[in-house]
């Protein structure tokens, strides 16, 4: 059963509509990237998992509780982090902690060692004492992480979790959340930085103008999205010899070549349509014809390849 | 906010609820008092408000006992210093309290909203009555504070003597009522708007115009009223009912306004001698049981703040962050 399942939820602000007709599974365990541009109705999807906005109309369930007749439950299960980190500046940053931890009635006496903990997990134990005001946005984004642990949930859902850090903070933050995923969360996180999507994500979700136009592994979305492989081949000699039978092969596109002036050496670029057989076939079908290969690769798809195949650069 | 949660559900809102509620245990009421009285400026508005009280109560004094220097002292004379300095004690404070609560509630909610934390406190377990009891009890803490600080300087005058028992506690009334009720006027603007800014004008211009425009609104219509219905067709001595009718809306016109209940109970109080009820003789000779205006003040505030507060909860609840 999915851990949070999305049927048909639609939500309108007016006559804008800014999620639409939206059915989406997440299953326990994932650490799932919800991706679009900005104004696609990322932002929106989250809140409404999180209990914070109704849907207009259809249904979530998180934990198998609903949002719209359960929401206290869904609070258990769920912590939320929204895009921008709000703090209370004048708090120190245990007391932040501490208050969040007796908003969800955690008792008194379990809170002092729970902070310990969280802090050590987010590296703020030698910030404990300090006014949160003092801390750098990567620290009050990890603060603001802490702060949706606070009381252990299941799933945690993160708007931008990256969004405003410098590199380094980027990659703590990936690698907190690689660490919460290894402690068995589910991790929903929102973001518009590829990078952060395809290294953690375990499935992808693209969403665009409030509809979801494509979901799935990276592997997934990048052969149903972009099925031409992209091939290069490495030639000593008898470069037009190659192209010519190349454009003659099945599932063979867009050949492009290259000369090196230096010592004749070629190189041929081609979209290639069909799976490993096939492309094992080519290679073959080119050395029996006595061509002289010294180099074949074929080249990574990316995710950002595959996002802008997926999606058309509108904005609900 | 989680008052919605269906009675099905395993929560808060199936657990008994101690009784009294514990206020210790609003988190927000425990996060508001170690924030408000962190550093030096919950100190600071302390010593100044202090200093100011302490300057005019001085200068009553100073003033008070140069007119007396010159006429003979006696146990009379003294207890009038007294009577001075505890009224304008509690009417200085009863001041400060009207400007100084709608400033510590009138951006509760809404600096919530504006931080963003309103969010984020919208997907805990916290309901929108905690929220708002925990904000209101700060505020009335720092302000119960302002008020039991300046008990020495109303305790002045009691060297004097001349200030009763029944004075004293009808003026700690008064100053728990109007602080309760200021309070819970900011706090409903501060829920129920969006900006710090307009909750905080939106506060003082309500406060205003209860305090000064509608007392001379209400006083100017006392002046002709009265004239009109008595110089109708039954022109001549006023039917009882009717006198009787204008009294009792002086009394609650006088019972809107917290520095005009001040003044006419201490009046009364001194003049009748009577901290509840006194008797108006009307012109057919009933006498004519008469509240002093301190009851119907506290009875239309205290019900007034219960209005506001289950308002403002409302609209906690239902905003969407």
């Amino acid at each position: 059963m999915p851990i949070i399942e999305l049927r048909g939820v639609t939500k309108r602000y007016g006559q804008l509509t800014a999620v639409d007709d939206l059915t989406l599974a997440i299953e326990e365990g994932e650490i799932f990237g919800f991706v679009g541009p900005n104004g696609a109705g990322k932002t929106t999807t989250l809140r409404m998992i999180a209990t914070l906005l109704q849907p207009t109309k259809g249904e979530i369930l998180v934990a198998g509780s609903s949002a719209r007749t359960h929401p206290g439950l869904v609070r258990r299960a769920i912590g939320y982090m929204p895009d921008f980190p709000g703090v209370y500046d004048d708090t120190k940053v245990w007391e932040f902690l501490d208050f969040f931890a007796a908003c969800h009635e955690i008792p008194e006496p379990h809170r002092t060692q729970l902070i310990d903990d969280l802090l050590e997990l987010v590296e703020l134990s030698h910030r404990r004492e300090d006014m949160v005001e003092t801390l750098s946005r990567g620290m009050k984004q990890r603060l603001s992480l802490a702060r949706a642990l606070v009381h252990d949930p299941q799933i945690l859902v993160l708007d931008e979790p990256a969004a405003g850090l410098d590199p380094r903070a980027r990659v703590e933050m990936r690698e907190l959340l690689m660490e919460l995923r290894r402690l068995g969360k589910t991790v929903f996180f929102s973001t518009h930085v590829l990078s952060d999507v395809a290294q953690i994500a375990t499935r992808v979700g693209i969403i665009e103008a409030g509809r979801l136009v494509a979901v799935g592994t990276i592997q997934e979305l990048s052969t149903t999205l972009a099925p031409q492989r992209v091939v290069r081949l490495g030639l000593l000699d008898g470069i037009e010899q190659a192209m010519g039978l190349l454009r003659a092969m099945q599932g063979v596109h867009k050949v492009d070549s290259s000369l090196d002036s230096t010592d004749g050496r070629g190189e041929i670029t081609l979209e290639f349509t069909g799976d490993d057989n096939a492309l094992s076939a080519m290679m073959a079908s080119l050395v029996g014809q006595g061509i002289p290969i010294v180099h074949f690769s074929e080249v990574t798809r990316d995710l950002e390849q595959v996002f802008l195949r997926a999606t058309k650069g509108i904005v609900s | 906010m989680t008052d919605a949660v269906p009675p099905t559900e395993v929560g808060p809102a199936k657990r008994r609820r101690p009784f009294p509620p514990k206020l210790r245990a609003n988190p927000v009421l425990v996060k508001e008092l170690r924030s408000r009285m962190r550093g030096g400026r919950a100190f600071l508005i302390l010593t100044g408000y202090l200093t100011i009280l302490a300057g005019f109560a001085g200068l009553v004094y100073i003033l008070s006992v140069t007119a007396l220097s010159s006429v003979s002292l006696g146990q009379a004379d003294y207890s009038s210093v007294g009577i001075v300095i505890f009224g304008t004690v509690v009417l200085l404070e009863l001041l400060m309290v009207c400007f100084i609560s709608p400033a510590l509630t009138a951006g509760s909610i809404t600096t919530e909203r504006e931080q963003r934390t309103f969010e984020l406190v919208s997907t805990t377990l916290l309901t929108a009555r905690a929220l708002v009891m925990g904000k209101l009890g700060s505020a009335l803490s720092y302000l119960f504070l302002l008020l039991f600080v300046a008990f020495p300087l109303q305790a002045l005058a009691y060297v004097f003597g001349g200030v009763a028992a029944a004075e004293v506690l009808i003026s700690a009334v008064l100053l728990v009522v109007t602080a309760l009720a200021t309070s819970a006027l900011g706090l409903f603007f501060s829920s129920s708007q969006k900006r710090t800014l307009t909750s905080t004008v939106l506060s003082y211009a309500v406060l205003l115009l209860g305090m000064f425009a509608l007392p001379i609104i209400l006083a100017i219509l006392l002046q002709f009223v009265p004239l009109l219905w008595f110089l109708g067709p039954t022109a001549g001595a006023p039917e009882p009912w009717k006198e009787a009718a204008l009294i009792y809306i002086g009394v609650l016109a006088i019972a809107t306004n917290p520095l005009a209940t001040a003044f006419a109970t201490e009046t009364l109080l001194f003049d009748e001698q009577k901290v509840f009820f006194y008797t108006q003789s009307l012109g057919n000779g009933v006498d004519l049981p008469v509240p002093l205006p301190w009851i119907p003040y506290t009875i239309f505030y205290l019900v007034l703040t219960l209005i506001l507060i289950r308002l403002s909860i409302r609209w906690v609840r239902r905003a969407e962050p």
